[in-house]
């Protein structure tokens, strides 16, 4: 069933939400938007045809967190409750969805579960913004998804320029959208129609047909020296991408805490081990690492790559670089692997 | 409920030659004062006077030794160059430049210290409560950046 | 190719042919419309790639402390990277024999923020052509004028020709007035302690802790920065107010007497955080206080570097001082 729900309504949608959950959505920080909490006062920040800058995995993954409190008088260790809060996240794009239920394969782990992820993960209903006009920095037809790309959403919106089509995919979903017209199903052929255009007409970045195996076999090959050459080494890359999850626990020692914050690949540091030794000692081995681990180890781990193509990391790298263009030079290298036939 | 105004003194441990001083700061303090010796003013880093700010001090106080008379000869006066343009710029993002001083004491200067410090803590105490920079607080639940 | 990039050009193959430099820093054009990449040219053939244009908006000296001293490399310069250049040279970074700088009289650079702003983040091709750009995007073709996208740094640089080079290509740009750096910090103090503490707050506290100003810094090059410090621990590494706040406080110091108001810190910063109104205040600082400028020469000693006993006691209290 797919239902319609009236742009000019869709403020007091989410104020009327606001009683049974916290509520977050796009909106404007400055001049660019971010995931921020619902209230009394807000604006929509959803016409532009991109994503928020900052990824919404925050949302599940913060950027700091406390884990453990110590009381240093009474000597007690005291844990960071897991959150208690329903959530409901408008807005969120496919690629950033996705992105999410990937995480899930490192921190919804069956023997070992975060309990914080987890909790926030079984709080939060999604409500997705599918891309019916990608831009020409997104790529998730690459990778095994698509701007209209369901998984982890619980409804999915298409922008039919006054409307929202509604389309609710799971329980919670359903139970969000209530008294709303139904589509016809001429409306319903329109949606469809927009939502294969915008799938057909991404321009596929690269082919992913044997390409793990190929980057596999250039493991010690000098364009990894090449890629390295300009880049920085900062975490935009790694700090706005949706699929990384890798962090860092540490004790600050003047609040008594334990805390977990993200940590970059991309540091020198990152890698250091406590003899002093660091088996990614320049940005050859970084920069390899960081695209490696999206396209080829993410696979041995979890059979799904590791990115989503939201884009992100191509538009905001300091130094213009496109991880796009350097998986396609690296299939475009010859492996000087001798194939055994 | 905590309203006496924190200050933190960084003592240059060579400065106060009277066993009296000495004996008076490592006692004596008023309890609001808390003390940290250095070797020498020249080891302050502005990462110390940054540490007190955040962690809610009201005023900063550093003793050391004037300048001819530096115990490691030089060492007040690089303290003195960077301190300077620290508080200035501490200043200029939000922290009363008013709050941090530097008092020079010399040889002859017996229970010097012992006003100086009755000054400051009447001025911090007129200067009221710093808000600005004293940031070194719990994450809120739920973690930031979310 | 422009008349300008083809003498670049020109130059950079005759120092590589000639063997008078192993590696030639300038910019081309890769993947990204809004961003020309740094590239290092060994070969004369590859040269060919070369652009140079308003986007060009890292500070290319940041690479010299990637290479080993015996390296002789060849770098296209602006005002301001020349400067950084100068610095990097009086702190010993790389010996001047051993660089070949390629100057360029700079005619400021566009800042890419200015054009998302107008045209939104989806952007398919710019030219940079003098006094506009053209801007493409999915909703059409957008010319701007050029003045109206310089980057804050450029608005109040007060070095457009470079200083020091081997050669220079290009006619030399007339200065702007050298007080409006000034200008800047006096108008910020004037807002009032509260309203400062405020915006640094607002401005600071979008910090996501990428580092991308400090790995676009030429200046900041130590092998171990602060923030890594775990014994002590100075500054909390997270998103925290104290960590945020702290971050860009003592970034900005360390840079005191070594900054060239650049402005790629900020250009980096992909949560548009401002930060050279701290390094601004700092620049002024040394330049009232010790007529002190950066880069100006590779030979003049930094401020912090010295010390003298005439130095004034602006807030020195007590004791038989001067």
């Amino acid at each position: 069933m797919t239902y319609l729900l009236k742009k000019s309504e869709v403020n007091q949608t989410l104020r009327a939400w606001t009683s049974k959950a916290h509520v977050y959505a796009p909106q404007k920080v400055q001049k660019y938007a971010q995931f921020l909490p619902v209230g009394e006062d807000f604006e929509l920040s959803v016409e532009e045809p991109h994503n928020t800058r900052f990824p919404p995995k925050a949302l599940f993954l913060p950027q700091s967190e406390t884990l453990l409190k110590y009381n240093p008088q009474k000597r007690e260790l005291e844990s960071a409750k897991t959150p208690d809060q329903p959530r409901i996240i408008f807005g969120i794009r496919p690629c950033d969805a996705k992105a999410v239920t990937l995480l899930d394969s490192v921190f919804s782990s069956e023997d070992n579960p975060d309990p914080f992820w987890q909790a926030r993960r079984d709080q939060s209903v999604l409500v997705g913004l599918g891309c019916d006009q990608p831009c020409a920095t997104c790529f998730c037809t690459s990778v095994e998804s698509g701007p209209f790309d369901r998984s982890g959403l619980d409804a999915i919106l298409t922008d039919l320029g006054d409307t929202y089509a509604v389309e609710p995919l799971t329980e919670r979903g359903v139970s969000l959208f209530e008294n709303l017209t139904v589509a016809s199903a001429e409306t319903t052929q329109t949606i469809q129609a927009i939502q294969e255009k915008a799938t057909r007409e991404m321009p596929i970045a690269f082919g992913r047909e044997g390409l793990k195996a190929h980057l596999d076999e250039l493991f010690e090959n000098e364009i990894w020296e090449d890629f390295a050459k300009s880049c920085l080494g900062c975490g935009i890359c790694t700090f706005l991408c949706p699929t990384c999850f890798c962090f860092d626990i540490v004790d600050e020692v003047r609040k008594s805490t334990r805390e977990r914050n993200w940590d970059t690949c991309m540091f020198k540091v990152y890698s250091i081990e406590a003899s002093g030794h660091n088996p990614r000692p320049s940005r050859r081995e970084r920069t390899r690492q960081r695209l490696m681990h999206k396209y080829s180890y993410w696979l041995d781990h979890t059979g799904q790559t590791g990115c989503t193509g939201c884009g992100r990391c191509v538009r905001y790298c300091p130094v213009g670089l496109d991880i796009r263009a350097m998986v396609r030079k690296s299939v475009a290298t010859p492996s000087e692997v001798p194939h055994v036939d | 409920m905590d309203t006496a105004k924190k200050i933190v003194l960084f003592q240059c441990q060579w400065c106060l030659y009277a066993p009296e001083d000495q004996d008076w700061v490592d006692h004596h303090l008023p309890e609001n004062v808390h003390l940290t010796k250095v070797p020498c003013t020249g080891r302050l880093d502005p990462l110390f006077i940054l540490n007190a700010v955040q962690g809610g001090a009201d005023g900063v106080m550093i003793s050391g030794c004037v300048p001819e008379k530096c115990h490691f000869k030089e060492g007040n006066l690089s303290a003195r160059r960077q301190m300077d343009e620290f508080s200035d710029f501490l200043n200029y993002v939000g922290y009363d430049e008013d709050r941090i001083c530097f008092t020079w004491l010399d040889l002859q200067d017996r229970g010097r210290i012992q006003k100086d410090v009755a000054e400051f803590s009447k001025k911090v105490e007129a200067l009221g409560k710093s808000h600005a920079l004293n940031t070194r607080s719990v994450l809120p639940q739920g973690g930031a950046h979310d | 190719m422009t008349e300008l990039e083809n003498r670049i050009l020109a130059e950079a193959q005759r120092l590589l042919s000639e063997n008078l430099a192993d590696v030639v820093i300038a910019f081309k054009q890769a993947d990204t419309p809004l961003r020309p990449q740094p590239a290092f040219f060994t070969d004369a053939e590859a040269v060919n790639d070369l652009v140079y244009n308003g986007l060009c908006q890292n500070n290319l000296a940041n690479y010299l402390t990637r290479y080993p001293r015996e390296k002789k490399i060849a770098m296209v310069v602006r005002g301001c990277e020349s400067r950084s250049v100068n610095a990097l040279v009086l702190e010993n970074q790389h010996p001047r024999e051993n660089l070949y700088l390629i100057g360029i009289p700079c005619e400021g650079i566009v800042d890419w923020r200015k054009i998302v702003e107008a045209v939104g983040e989806d952007v398919l091709s710019v030219q940079d052509q003098a006094d506009i750009v053209v801007v493409r995007t999915p909703k059409g073709e957008f010319t701007l004028d050029r003045a109206a996208l310089m980057h804050g740094s450029c608005l109040r640089c007060t070095q457009k020709n470079p200083l020091g080079t081997d050669v220079t290509i290009g006619k030399p740009v007339a200065e702007q007035d050298p007080h409006l750096l000034r200008e800047r910090v006096k108008n910020f103090e004037a807002l009032g302690i509260q309203t400062r503490y405020e915006y640094f707050r607002q401005e600071s506290e979008r910090c996501i802790r990428c580092y991308a100003c400090r790995e676009a810094c030429p200046m900041c090059y130590c092998e171990e920065c602060f923030v890594d410090h775990t014994g002590p621990r100075w500054t909390e590494s997270g998103v925290t107010p104290a960590g945020m706040q702290g971050w860009h406080i003592i970034r900005a110091f360390h840079q005191t007497g070594r900054c060239t108001s650049c402005g790629a810190c900020e250009r980096a910063c992909p949560m548009d955080i401002h930060m050279t109104y701290l390094t601004d205040k700092l620049n002024t600082d040394m330049y009232d206080k010790y007529q002190f400028v950066a880069g100006l020469d590779a030979k003049t000693q930094t401020p912090f570097a010295a010390f003298n006993l005439d130095d004034k006691n602006r807030f020195v209290a007590g004791g038989t001082s001067k």
